[in-house]
């Protein structure tokens, strides 16, 4: 180790070098450590002005954190609807009908499992019993549905599926024989009741192999992506191909629903939000109020800072601290809170409390604290102006 | 050369609409290590000569020098930093501040400095006012006299050549008060700082060079001045 001769040595008598962070802190900004000592001069005053902060914090923080898990909440109650898109036929342009060769384009072009669909309504008769509902004719409906009793076929030959619905009113398991416009088909599955929304709900209805309904064409086309963003670019080459030249078909996205969805959760979150702005600007008007007291009790006190050397900057940076401190303190604790509160609500929802740690909501805390530090050091200002600027003689007269 | 020197100062006030003369044409100046009181019945302009000294309000008429320098016409921020330099204050009700321990109230005026050589400066200081074990005390935690020497100390901290002490003793009895000017006499002495206290206490006259009175806002013949 070799030491630079010549270079700056200590003077001796030096005070001792300062210890701890807070020492460090205090010797680095001194307006600090005054701030610190005046706060806790009034210690119920202070905490009643920090407490307002903490509240303003925590009302935008949980806010925020309330609306990000509403938002993930109802993402998974819509499940994964937002892989999937449906081709209709445009009506408006005369188009009745898609075609094989359509499904052919769909097919090669979709990113996913194509499932083409033909419609029908037909009568179901079992015993005395007797209803008009939906047919399916699907011939791979295992790419869309489960089922609760028996299984559903990849390829559907032979057999009929029925919704959950008709399987309750008819009384069917798999297995059973039920009559669809006078032919008799073996009822090959129950479907699983299908809840929140889907393209093609099944519950009132029933699946045949597409040979049961007359005709070879089909009156929609559902494509089955694995992710929202392939069903989001399926759509768009679906549009391009069938529709270069007139717009035969509808392409419909299910993620649209949830992008609206999720817009106007994002609004809400921001009403919420602003909501909660407004009781954090309260609690800088009791900062201002808090201090602009205390500078006045103080005024003979800061006249004798001004008398021994200190400059009004110095005098209006430690009362600035003062305000700056409060918003620190009231945010730290608010966020703490808010937090918990966060913590609380996403194990009530979503049975997962770390989901409070997502980016999104750490922004909303960083955004709440940085709002109330804002506040409170805009509302320090005008005190500290005022005591910074007063004349130490009148501050001083007796 | 004179520490402060005032020449021909006036202070003419509005008052409401009516004018007064606080200070009418104050000739006066104090030499290194030298005691002087002011002494004048309320309303006579003490207080306003010594702000005026202090570099606290500027005349409106008038020269002030310090150490031969013209310092009438300073900013704001130019009479702090000369404050800071050359002057102590020395209140009658001390202003102490509450939340800072006796060490912290001395180093005070070094605060917002980074001058790591304060902290030695003030225990010093303390030590010499006799007040060494009470460093980490709250003014609270002190008598009237500790307190007026805590003052002492901080006026001290920065090594000014001027005191000013306006009325030292006021608050305290006269024992203490006694206590109080032999400290004065003795950084005085030693230190070779130069003071000037307004007061009406008349023991102080034993413990100066030379009083002045100050009646009307007019300074009259120096001597012993007597309360009506």
């Amino acid at each position: 180790m070799r030491r630079a001769d010549g270079g700056e040595r200590r003077r001796p008598g030096k005070s001792e070098p300062p210890s701890g962070p807070l020492t460090r802190l205090y010797h680095a900004v001194p307006a600090v450590l005054m701030a610190r000592r005046n706060l806790s001069r009034n210690r119920i005053r202070s905490a009643l002005a920090a407490l307002g902060i903490v509240i303003g914090v925590l009302a935008i923080a949980s806010l925020g954190i309330f609306g990000t898990t509403l938002r993930a909440g109802t993402a998974a109650q819509l499940g994964d609807i937002g892989n999937e898109i449906s081709v209709t036929p445009n009506q408006q342009a005369g188009v009745r009908n898609l075609t094989d060769r359509d499904v052919a384009d769909i097919r090669r072009v979709a990113e996913g499992v194509v499932v083409p669909v033909e419609s029908d309504t037909v009568t179901i008769e079992r015993g005395r019993t007797r209803s008009i509902v939906a047919a399916y004719g699907i011939e791979n409906p295992a790419a869309l549905y489960e089922a609760t009793d028996g299984r559903v076929p990849d390829r559907l030959r032979r057999g009929v599926l029925v919704g959950s619905a008709i399987g309750d009113r008819f009384d069917l398991v798999a297995g059973n024989t039920i009559a669809i416009d006078g032919r008799t088909y073996r009822v090959t599955a129950v479907l699983q009741e299908q809840s929140g929304i889907t393209l093609l709900n099944p519950n009132n209805a029933v699946v045949v192999p597409p040979g049961a309904i007359p005709g070879d064409t089909y009156s929609q086309v559902v494509v089955r992506a694995a992710t929202g963003a392939a069903a989001n670019r399926s759509a768009e080459s679906i549009r391009e191909t069938l529709n270069r030249r007139e717009d035969r078909v509808t392409v419909f996205e299910l993620g649209t629903i949830t992008q609206s969805i999720n817009e106007v959760f994002g609004i809400i979150n921001t009403f919420l939000i602003g909501v909660g702005s407004i009781s954090l600007v309260v609690a800088g008007v009791s900062i201002l109020n808090v201090m602009l007291m205390s500078t006045i009790e103080r005024r003979q006190e800061i006249g004798v800072l001004r008398a021994v050397g200190v400059h009004r900057q110095q005098v209006m940076r430690m009362i600035l601290a003062e305000a700056g401190l409060l918003g620190v303190i009231g945010g730290v604790i608010g966020s703490l809170l808010a937090i918990a509160v966060g913590m609380g609500l996403n194990q009530y929802v979503l049975q997962d409390p770390l989901a409070t740690f997502s980016p999104t909501n750490l922004l909303y805390i960083v955004l709440a604290v940085g709002f109330a530090l804002l506040t409170s050091l805009l509302s320090g200002l005008y005190p500290a102006w005022k005591a910074a600027n007063e004349p130490p003689v009148e501050a001083l007269r007796k | 050369m004179s520490i402060i020197e005032l020449e021909d100062v006036w202070k003419v006030y509005d008052a409401g609409g009516e004018r007064v003369e606080a200070l009418r044409g104050i000739d006066f100046a104090v030499e290194p290590g030298e005691f002087v009181a002011v002494m004048g019945p309320s309303g006579s302009g003490k207080s306003t000569m010594l702000n005026v000294i202090g570099l606290l309000d500027s005349p409106t008429e008038g020269t002030v020098r310090i150490d031969g320098r013209d310092v009438t016409d300073l900013t704001d921020e130019e009479m702090t930093v000369e404050r800071k330099r050359s002057i102590g204050f020395v209140f009658q009700s001390f202003y102490l501040i509450p939340s800072l321990s006796a060490l912290e109230n001395v180093e005070l005026p070094t605060l917002f400095d980074h001058d790591h050589d304060s902290r030695g400066r003030a225990v010093d200081l303390l030590e010499r006012v006799g007040l060494g074990d009470r460093l980490e005390h709250r003014p609270d935690q002190l008598s009237g006299g500790q307190k007026q020497r805590v003052a002492i100390a901080r006026a001290l901290v920065n090594g000014p050549r001027l005191l000013l002490a306006d009325e030292p003793t006021g608050n305290l009895d006269r024992a203490t008060g006694k206590e109080i000017l032999e400290e004065f006499q003795l950084f005085k002495e030693e230190d070779d700082v130069a003071i000037v206290a307004v007061t009406h206490d008349p023991q102080v006259s034993r413990f100066v060079d030379r009083t002045v009175n100050l009646i009307d806002g007019r300074m009259e013949s120096e001597g012993a001045w007597a309360d009506a």
